[in-house]
């Protein structure tokens, strides 16, 4: 054994501290700071929540002699004009011989054991401090006397070899003290008269230098590992370059490999992207786990093998797997596993209705709600707060997508919440996006948007990557609805570079910013980026089924703007079936109806879309999708204003647009100004133009028109929609035709060919200086 | 004898180098070990040097050859040495890589006798055996002699390579098959299977010695001793022992094995007239002195001697440092530890010794630092482990203790001491059982180790077992004439068994033995009490348990006597006036203060109340047994008074 179980030179040396403290050598001001660095140093079972606070970077680090010299060199001792650092080195180079070094740890006895009353009395001595065997310290002191009571005689040997290594570069300190000096390291070495170069020196601590001290024991590797687990389990990241490095010399250097590292391995694989040897490591590390004859660990192996198999998109092997994963687990009676695999399953097939369908899945229960309600259930049997947590937070998102009460969903989340707090479950993240999510469906869009910026500053470390990036993606989409697509981009861009490591969050990243740069491409009718962001936002580059979705409708939208209709409307056709197919998310069939009626309205046939658009309104009404209501609504007004039912296209139009305006969703609000102008104008050619009334009502009709092109105008503008800015502007030029003003019309028919050129400008200038 | 000559010291030298040569060539690796250690002890004469550095073709011919006064009568061994050359070599590279059967194979192929002899199954048998051989060898010639053909035709060194190649073979089945130490199946008694055929091939070749006009050179010998003397045959094993010293003595492996069948002195003077005369011989006679613990001037002498001979001799030192501590000189032997440790720190032979005097110093630092260098030097050394032992003993860790001497007994059985110190440790956790066992183990490895008798009588001691305990203590002290503590323990075993009288006996040699080793000089046996008195301070306790056994006896005046000694070793003899260097007695102990009480007592019930009277004070002025001796002074002043009534 090259490294040693537990103790190492740093743990003497908190001995020691531990011995002053003991004897009452400290004085008061000093022992708050000694007792937390003992703490600091001696406790690494610390939560890992409460660890990541103070050294997220490192976990843990061994503290080197130095350490002691700063905290210690600060506090004179009771001594005056020696400082604790004079005491503690006296101590630690009054260990003068291996036999000392035995001494110490048979010494330890007397700090935990109190003597009886009479003793005590007996004893004229200052008081002692004696530990509790319960305590922090007692333990560590028991743990440190049993193992060096465990150790081998050539193990201990080393142990003293390395402390004899680790404590000089204190030597300095230890020539101020008279009478210890001339023993040096060893008082038989002092006694025989040897001198560093002899064979004898050489023979008995000629290894020191060559040989590497044993700083690190198998005790701090295990932690330092756990807390490596913990951190790429839980937050999905990679193990970050330097401490790669850093684990790589801990370990090389002893032959001695723990199995934790083959599953830091794994999960560093995974993360990023190289199948083969994240299971190659998975196999490895549970192969080694199996020495210690726990049966447990196979359902662990098999659940770990799905989700692997799951996220490289081998869904046959992964349903088998998670098959024979329930299957054991049960037969095992590990209800965690069991109830783990069981959401699991019923979270994939969720996220890929298809897939899973396909690889042969045919669900576990009759219904969905069935799965929910049994696993919560299950859940709440065998106290599992996360769980239950993360199944009610599912079932709320059941009833959005079925289109259920708004009102019970919020029930679900609060309940969520509530277990959150309750249970310290750490599943903010989830639960904030969803909030977002809800709230974004609601059309409180500045309340989504601050729930994600919150998500960001208060959980950023204890959430997941995944979650992290999630909410950045959709801070990034709140600011392309308002228009501000550099803002977004940068957004995008500027995300830590650390999380680019993580091959999925890269991919998903770069779809979101491919996506915004299409919707911007569209809107300035830029077609040549067009095409090529659509061909790298192919659907198979990423495996998001939300992204997904949003790929294909911006390409339909793009059909759509390059009057490619025939295949628009194939496209919507296919997309729509897929989405009955899967039974999807109501918003996103909704999305579809809208696509489909905007799509009658482009070519024409704008009452051709009524049922459609009908029906859209009153599925979203149903389920509170206020945004898509709103642009139902829009479309149902166009089509009122085609079949020239312009009042009630206007009433209509009325009262969507306050609550359309507040969720500042300019390109909605650009088509609902322009539709209301269409029936103001409408309305305004009813009116008779002959009576002084009728003029007077066509004039303030036709004044209210142009005050909601110029609405429509600015509002296009914002988001850079050129042709939906063009046409407001070609309305204005009409009008001013009519209203025989020539001139005016004139010069906004410039304004409008000024603004198609330079958008044709920026468009080539932008291709030119900053490609796409 | 100090003095050699240049001629004598450059023939030593040749000698010495031969000797390594032969051994190594017969992969007697210690023998050759020791061999060339001593060579290079020899002090460093600059021409003789040079000398032989000049002539290196000439100085490197000489040595693998025989010496020239044989070369004639062993032509044939030169003969058939030559035609096997290349086979010779083949085997000693097995031999080298460890491959003992492999090696035995590359001379002796084919099935060999196996087990017709049965030699030596058992040491009853050892006797019955020897007739039976002869008889087989002559009677029923048959069946050896058609294997013994291909032996005859062998050169003697072939055939002692893989005779010992069988044998090596032999010793490692045994260590393989051998259970756990102190295991449930460990009864020491595993054997050497190969024994009988190796015994059965020699007894041929011996037989036939005579007939064939070959000269034996001595290390065919050597191996029959050996096979012998594990077969309990001891007497012969010493007689072909004696031969191969004779025939070629500088085998120190012979020499070894010679002295560990040597029991007691009287045996080794007995073979001593057989011995050759030569430096080696005297090397021995100092050894085995020393494992004899007779640490007299003579044997001194001696080794100062051949010191000056070899004067760096590490063996020799040892033996020095060794001789002192049988002698509980412990200051002595450590100095000369110390200083062996610090010229040669990578040398680990005999560091337990060491150890176990650092022990009985109570040096612990030391002990720790040299378990250090041991360890760091070879782990996995019987020595080493003992000497972990010793220090994890001394630091009270007997459990782990237990465990490194256990580790050394695994890497070598026949290792002594560490049987002997294991014993200590299962007395002191208490495990008389083990400790027993243990005890046992050591005196059937060697019947010399005074330690193991001794501690066997302790243990059955504390078993209550007295009569059994008695009968170890005085094999203790047979070992050990001149160590009181044995002749105590012997005096106390009578003194439990009822035998008053043998227990004064015993308990009187221990007093004369204690001033032998305290006065340094060896005093003879006489009555005890004079040469006891002359010598210096008495151990009071011993005199007080004379005293107690005489009560016993009721023999109230010797009793009452040797009371009176034992407050008189309070003082000290400083009735002899020139006691300036003996220094002050033992002062008042407790066993001086029970023998003041016991005599206040027997004066007052003699009606000598005044001595009573006196003795009784002086008790209470010393501040023990301040109780009863307050009592008695209660009663003599009530018999005083009471007499003086009667009186008036």
């Amino acid at each position: 054994m090259a490294t040693s179980r537990y103790l190492t030179a740093q743990k003497i040396s908190l001995l020691v501290l531990v011995n002053l403290y003991c004897d009452r050598a400290l004085p008061s001001s000093a022992t708050i700071p000694v007792l937390s660095f003992l703490l600091s140093k001696s406790i690494c079972r610390v939560s890992a929540a409460a660890r990541s606070r103070h050294n997220s970077e490192h976990g843990f680090s061994p503290a080197s002699i130095q350490d002691f010299e700063d905290v210690l060199q600060g506090h004179a001792s009771s001594m005056p004009g020696r400082t604790l650092l004079d005491h503690f080195s006296k101590h630690i180079w009054g260990i003068n011989s291996f036999d000392a070094l035995h001494d110490l740890f048979n010494n330890l006895s007397i700090l935990l054991e109190r003597p009886s009353e009479e003793e005590q009395q007996d004893s004229a001595g200052p008081e002692r401090i004696y530990l509790s065997k319960t305590s922090p310290l007692g333990a560590f002191v028991r743990r440190a006397r049993l193992e060096f009571t465990r150790l081998q005689f050539d193990d201990s040997l080393k142990l003293w070899a390395a402390f004899v290594e680790y404590r000089a570069p204190t030597a300095k300190w230890n020539k101020r003290l008279a009478g210890l000096a001339p023993s040096g390291s060893d008082v038989s070495i002092a006694q025989l008269g040897i001198r560093p170069g002899d064979a004898i020196f050489e023979a008995v601590y000629g290894n020191l230098s060559t040989e590497d001290v044993v700083l690190i024991s198998v005790d701090d590797l295990d932690s330092i590992l756990e807390f490596q687990l913990d951190q790429l389990q839980r937050l999905g990241t990679r193990v970050p370059d330097d401490m790669a490095v850093q684990l790589r010399n801990m370990l090389n250097p002893t032959g001695f490999v723990l199995r934790q590292i083959h599953l830091v391995k794994l999960f560093d694989a995974w993360k990023a992207g190289d199948y083969t040897s994240a299971f190659d490591c998975l196999h490895r590390y549970y192969d080694y786990a199996m020495q210690t004859r726990e049966k447990t660990h196979y359902q662990y192996a098999l659940l770990h093998m799905a989700i692997l198999q799951a996220d490289f998109g081998c869904f046959d092997e992964a349903i088998a797997a998670i098959n024979e994963t329930i299957a054991t687990a049960r037969e095992n009676q590990d209800m965690t596993c069991l109830n783990f695999s069981l959401s699991w399953l019923n979270h994939m097939s969720k996220a890929y209705p298809k897939q899973m369908k396909g690889a042969g899945y045919m669900g576990m229960l009759a219904s969905e709600r069935d799965g929910l309600t049994f696993l919560k259930a299950k859940a709440k049997e065998a106290k599992m707060h996360h769980l239950l947590s993360a199944t009610l937070l599912n079932e709320a998102k059941l009833c959005l997508a079925t289109g259920e009460p708004i009102s019970r969903a919020l029930e679900y989340v609060y309940q969520s919440a509530y277990l959150n707090i309750r249970g310290n479950v750490n599943n903010y993240g989830r639960l904030m996006l969803f909030q977002s999510t809800l709230y974004s469906r609601l059309g409180i869009t500045h309340l989504s948007t601050v729930l994600c910026d919150l998500l960001l500053h208060c959980y950023r470390h204890g959430c997941a990557v995944d979650e992290q990036v999630r909410a950045i993606c959709r801070i990034a989409f709140g600011a392309t609805q308002h228009g501000r697509y550099d803002e977004a981009l940068q957004l995008l861009e500027t995300v830590d570079r650390s999380i680019h490591r993580t091959v999925r969050q890269y991919q998903y990243i770069l779809s979101c910013i491919c996506l915004i740069k299409l919707r911007r491409a569209i809107r300035r009718t830029d077609w040549q980026g067009c095409t090529v962001l659509l061909q790298s936002l192919h659907p198979t580059s990423t495996r998001d089924p939300e992204l997904v979705f949003l790929i294909r409708e911006a390409r339909i939208s793009f059909l759509i703007a390059r009057r490619q209709y025939p295949e628009a409307f194939v496209a919507i056709e296919e997309l729509a079936s897929s989405l009955r197919e899967e039974s999807a998310d109501i918003h996103q069939r909704v999305t579809t109806l809208l696509l489909k009626a905007e799509l009658f309205a482009k070519v024409g046939k704008p009452e051709r879309g009524f049922s459609v658009a009908m029906r859209a309104a009153s599925v979203s009404f149903k389920a509170r999708l206020m945004p898509k209501l709103w642009d139902a609504v829009g479309r149902l007004g166009g089509i009122f204003n085609a079949l020239g039912e312009f009042e009630a296209a206007r009433r209509l139009l009325d009262a969507v647009i306050p609550q359309s305006l507040e969720s500042a969703d300019h390109t909605l609000t650009g088509m609902l100004s322009s539709q209301i102008s269409d029936s103001y104008i409408g309305l305004a050619g009813l009116e008779d133009a002959s009576t002084t009334q009728g003029a007077r009502a066509r004039a303030s009709y036709i004044s209210r028109a142009e005050m909601y092109i110029d609405r429509a105008r600015d509002a296009y503008k914002t988001v850079e929609d050129i042709e939906g800015a063009c046409e407001q502007l070609m309305k204005k030029a009409v009008l001013a035709k009519l209203r025989g003003d020539e001139k005016v019309a004139e010069e906004w028919a410039q304004n409008y060919n000024r603004m198609w050129e330079d958008n044709q400008e920026r468009i080539s200038e932008g291709r030119t200086v900053g490609g796409l | 004898m100090s003095g050699l000559s240049q001629a004598e010291e450059a023939q030593l030298r040749i000698k010495l180098q031969e000797a390594v040569v032969l051994c190594t060539e017969r992969c007697l690796y210690h023998s050759s070990k020791w061999a060339a250690e001593l060579l290079n002890s020899l002090p460093f004469s600059s021409d003789d040097g040079s000398d032989t550095e000049i002539e290196s073709p000439q100085a490197d011919a000489r040595p693998p050859q025989t010496p020239t006064s044989r070369v004639a009568k062993e032509g044939t061994e030169q003969r058939l040495e030559a035609r096997e050359l290349n086979k010779f070599l083949l085997a000693k590279t097995y031999f080298d890589c460890r491959e003992y059967d492999r090696c035995a194979a590359v001379f002796l192929p084919g099935p060999l006798p196996k087990g017709s002899l049965q030699p030596a199954s058992s040491p009853a048998s050892a006797s019955k055996h020897q007739g039976k051989g002869k008889v087989k060898v002559t009677g029923t010639p048959s069946k050896p002699n058609v294997d013994i053909e291909p032996v005859q035709g062998l050169s003697q060194k072939a055939l002692f390579l893989s005779l010992y190649a069988k044998y090596m073979a032999g010793e490692k089945r045994m260590n393989e098959d051998s259970e756990m130490i102190l295991g449930p199946q460990d009864g020491g008694v595993t054997m050497n299977k190969e024994l009988p055929v190796i015994s059965a091939i020699l007894e041929e070749w011996f037989a036939n010695l005579p007939g064939s006009g070959r000269q034996s050179q001595g290390w065919l010998e050597y191996l029959y001793g050996i096979v012998l003397a594990k077969g309990k045959n001891e007497k012969q094993a010493l007689e072909y022992l004696v031969q191969s010293v004779n025939r070629y003595s500088y085998n120190w492996g012979a020499w070894q094995e010679l002295s560990s069948l040597l029991g007691t002195i009287e045996e080794m003077q007995q073979i001593l007239p057989h011995l050759p005369q030569n430096i080696v011989s005297f090397i021995f006679h100092v050894s085995a002195s020393q494992e004899l613990y007779q640490s007299t001037e003579q044997v001194h002498n001696s080794l100062s001697q051949v010191l000056s001979i070899f004067p760096t001799s590490a063996f020799l030192k040892t033996q020095r440092a060794l001789l002192h501590y049988h002698d509980k000189d412990f200051d002595e032997a450590e100095q000369i530890f110390s200083q062996l440790i610090l010229s040669d720190p990578h040398r680990i032979d005999s560091l337990d010794n060491y150890s176990n005097i650092l022990y009985v110093m109570g040096m612990k630092p030391r002990l720790a630092f040299l378990a250090q260098l041991a360890t760091n030097t070879d782990k996995f050394r019987p020595e080493t482990c003992c000497v972990v032992g010793n220090y994890y003993s001394l630091k009270s860790e007997h459990e782990k203790a237990v465990m490194y001497f256990r580790r050394a007994l695994t890497l070598d059985r026949n290792f002594l001491s560490a049987w002997t110190l294991m014993g200590h440790e299962f007395v002191e956790m208490k495990n008389t059982h083990a400790a027993i066992e243990s005890y046992r183990r050591a005196v059937d490895v060697n019947r010399k180790d005074y330690r193991a008798w001794y501690g066997l009588g302790q243990t059955y001691e504390v078993l209550e077992m007295h009569s059994y305990a008695l009968f170890y203590h005085q094999r203790a002290a047979a070992l050990r004439p001149y160590d009181p503590k044995m002749w105590m323990a012997v005096g106390q075993c009578y003194a439990k068994v009822n035998k008053p009288t043998a227990g004064i006996r015993a308990y009187k040699r221990a007093l004369v033995a204690g001033s032998h080793y305290d006065a340094g000089v060896g005093s003879s046996f006489g009555s005890g009490e004079s040469a006891g008195l002359g010598g210096g301070i008495l151990d009071p306790d011993v005199l007080y348990q004379i005293a107690l056994l005489y009560e016993r006896t009721g023999d109230m005046s010797e009793c009452a006597s040797y009371m009176e000694l034992v407050l008189a070793q309070e003082e000290g003899p400083d009735f002899e006036e020139m006691s300036g260097d003996v220094g002050g007695g033992v002062g008042v102990t407790p066993t001086t203060s029970k023998a003041r009480l016991w005599l206040a007592r027997w004066e007052f019930m003699r009606g000598m109340y005044q001595r009573a009277m006196e003795l009784a004070n002086e008790l209470c002025q010393d501040g023990v047994e301040v109780e009863d001796a307050k009592a008695l002074v209660r009663d003599i002043r009530a018999r005083i008074e009471r007499e003086r009534g009667e009186g008036r």
